[in-house]
């Protein structure tokens, strides 16, 4: 299904000094939820509005399978974007939000009732957006995104506002979209919601690319960082049978985190040197560790 | 692989038409629209008051002595009762249009103010196609204001006309002509709106600007006709015509009164302000950054 691939490539945005984006390329298969994660200021935003025609970019390119967002015959019907929460007239209903979208893209405005019940809005349909809460507003961005039936769904921090429930849904949905063979990319800067969600990661940091892949392989291929959590009342007792192999550090709380060693050779270290451990965990490296490590020193302030 | 249900989308119709009607969802769906309307009637009820007062002393009193030819021929000028019967037949123009022009700029501005350019954008990615169908919501309401407006000012002028003992006078061209072309400048106006709009984002800014513009520039022209006394520059007195607001009186005025350019003047300048405004505002949203 190439034709719901998202292809950037060479994508650059300059704001006056500031390059907001410099030079990005990776590409979004369908099929699969791919999490575009980076920190604040990282110009996620930024990109996700450049490949829909919102922001022009200053240098290279972004398509939707194979056509730029502009060239499009029916975009609503490709693809959904939700971008920002608070997105309609304060004095319109829900509804008629939806249906003056459904009467610009020329779908039926029975749409607008149907992603309503989709979204669980059903009951606020005929409220005015200014009574909706955060999480209503999330909502109804993502039914907006739904009326077009779109191939290709773009989300832009979506848990933002949602309560735990309604995360769980979003996943749901979202894990159903990229089952059915559809794709998926949607920001976050929520290391553990992208853990839970997302089956391939874009990671950028200053506008920058820094990795792309599975999960996994990002996780895994991390593994260096991986150690164990050591706990004894002899620490240097047990770092002497160690050797110069282990790297340690110590914690406020008293114990070790010894890296470069795996834990079975620090509980056959522990028993050579005959002394006592009340704590022996490995420790696998979280997104968030992983992530840390990758944009460290980058995700100043711009 | 789960299969997720595919709704019937059915087949768009034509862009511009979609564009246009969805424009008018969102007119219709809030509250402005109505509101506008409302001061129209309002300020068009006292402004017929006004015209006909007016009318009644320039059409029942003869020329007060003592005043120099020019004042006198400036008066003789407004005892025409088919200038009188234009003026009160385009009752409520001067506030009617400006509610017009605010219409066209809400329609531009509440996109950005209530954040909905993204998606109107994400929908219609083509944004000269967006800005053409909102000069249409716009021109459209203009047009559906005149009605109105007209359609009250018929009855009453009718009315006001007999009771001075005077006919209709709505044979007469001029006065034909003053009715039409204040279809014109209601059309016009909404289109500068919308020009505003695009130029001056802030609902707030746009909104103020614009009012003080309309009725205070209005005043600049007591201003230039002083100062071009002062200086004895006649032609300085003459830039009052390309003021806006002065441009759409003198298009509609019924007669000629003595010191003013033909009503085509007022036209033209109108006109010339329109495809300004309009292009500007294509040109600007096609370039503009939507974050």
């Amino acid at each position: 299904m190439a034709d719901a691939q998202i292809v950037v490539s060479g994508l650059t945005k300059q704001y006056g000094t500031v390059r907001a984006v410099d030079n990005l390329s990776f590409v979004v298969e369908p099929g699969r939820v791919t999490g575009f994660l980076g920190p604040n200021g990282a110009g996620k935003t930024t990109t996700l509005r450049m490949i829909l025609n919102l922001v022009r970019p200053t240098a290279g390119t972004a398509t939707i399978g194979g056509r730029r967002y502009v060239d499009l015959d029916q975009p609503l019907r490709t693809v959904g974007a939700v971008l920002e929460a608070s997105s309609a007239h304060r004095g319109r209903t829900g509804r008629n939000h939806l249906r003056a979208i459904c009467a610009a893209a020329g779908l039926p405005m029975k749409r607008a009732d149907e992603v309503l019940e989709l979204v669980g809005l059903t009951p606020a349909a005929k409220r005015k957006f200014k009574g909706y809460s955060l999480g209503m507003r999330q909502r109804l961005g993502i039914a907006a995104a739904m009326l077009g039936d779109p191939r290709v769904l773009i989300l832009d921090e979506p848990a933002n506002g949602l309560d735990p429930e309604g995360i769980r849904w979003m996943r749901d949905l979202l894990r159903r979209f990229a089952t059915d063979g559809r794709t998926v990319l949607v920001s976050s800067h929520l290391l553990s919601e992208m853990q839970l969600l997302a089956d391939e990661l874009v990671i950028i940091a200053a506008g920058r690319l820094v990795t792309q892949g599975k999960v996994e392989t990002i996780v895994n291929g991390m593994a260096h960082a991986a150690r164990v959590r050591v706990r004894t009342p002899e620490p240097e007792k047990l770092l002497a049978e160690l050797g110069p192999a282990a790297t340690v550090q110590r914690t406020d709380d008293g114990s070790l985190l010894v890296g470069g060693v795996e834990a079975p050779a620090i509980g056959a270290a522990a028993l050579r040197a005959s002394v006592e451990l009340h704590e022996l965990t490995p420790e696998r490296p979280d997104l968030e560790a992983v992530f840390l490590e990758l944009t460290a020193g980058k995700a100043t302030i711009r | 692989m789960i299969t997720m249900a595919r709704p019937n989308l059915g087949t768009p119709g034509p862009a511009p038409l979609r564009l246009i009607r969805s424009e008018f969802v969102k007119v219709r769906t809030t509250n402005a629209w109505w509101l506008f309307i409302l001061g129209a009637l309002a300020t068009q009820a006292l402004a017929f008051l006004l015209n006909a007062v007016n009318a009644h002393f320039f059409l029942s009193q003869p020329t007060p002595p003592g005043l120099t030819a020019e004042q006198a021929a400036q008066i003789d000028a407004n005892r025409d009762v088919v200038l009188q019967a234009a003026n009160l037949y385009t009752s409520g123009q001067f506030f009617g249009v400006m509610f017009v022009m605010l219409f066209g700029i809400v329609l531009v501005t509440s996109e950005f103010y209530h954040q909905t350019a993204t998606i109107t954008f994400l929908t219609t990615p083509r944004r000269t196609a967006v800005i053409l169908a909102k000069l249409v919501a716009a021109v459209l309401f203009g047009a559906g204001l005149w009605a109105i407006t007209t359609g009250l000012n018929l009855p009453a002028t009718v009315l006001f006309l007999r009771a001075e003992d005077f006919p209709s006078q709505l044979g007469a061209w001029p006065v034909q002509r003053a009715i039409l072309l204040n279809l014109l400048a209601y059309v016009i106006w909404g289109i500068l709106g919308v020009g505003i709009g695009v130029l001056i984002r802030s609902q707030i800014a746009a909104t103020i600007i614009a009012v003080l513009a309309y009725t205070v520039g209005t005043a600049v022209v007591q201003f230039l006709t002083v100062l071009a006394d002062w200086l004895d520059q006649e032609w300085i007195a003459d830039l009052q015509w390309g003021v806006p607001s002065i441009a759409s009186m003198l298009m509609v005025s019924g007669g000629q009164t003595p010191g003013m350019p033909p009503w085509w003047v007022g036209a033209l300048v109108l006109l010339g302000y329109a495809v300004v405004a309009g292009l500007i505002g294509i040109l600007i949203t096609r370039r503009r950054d939507i974050a």
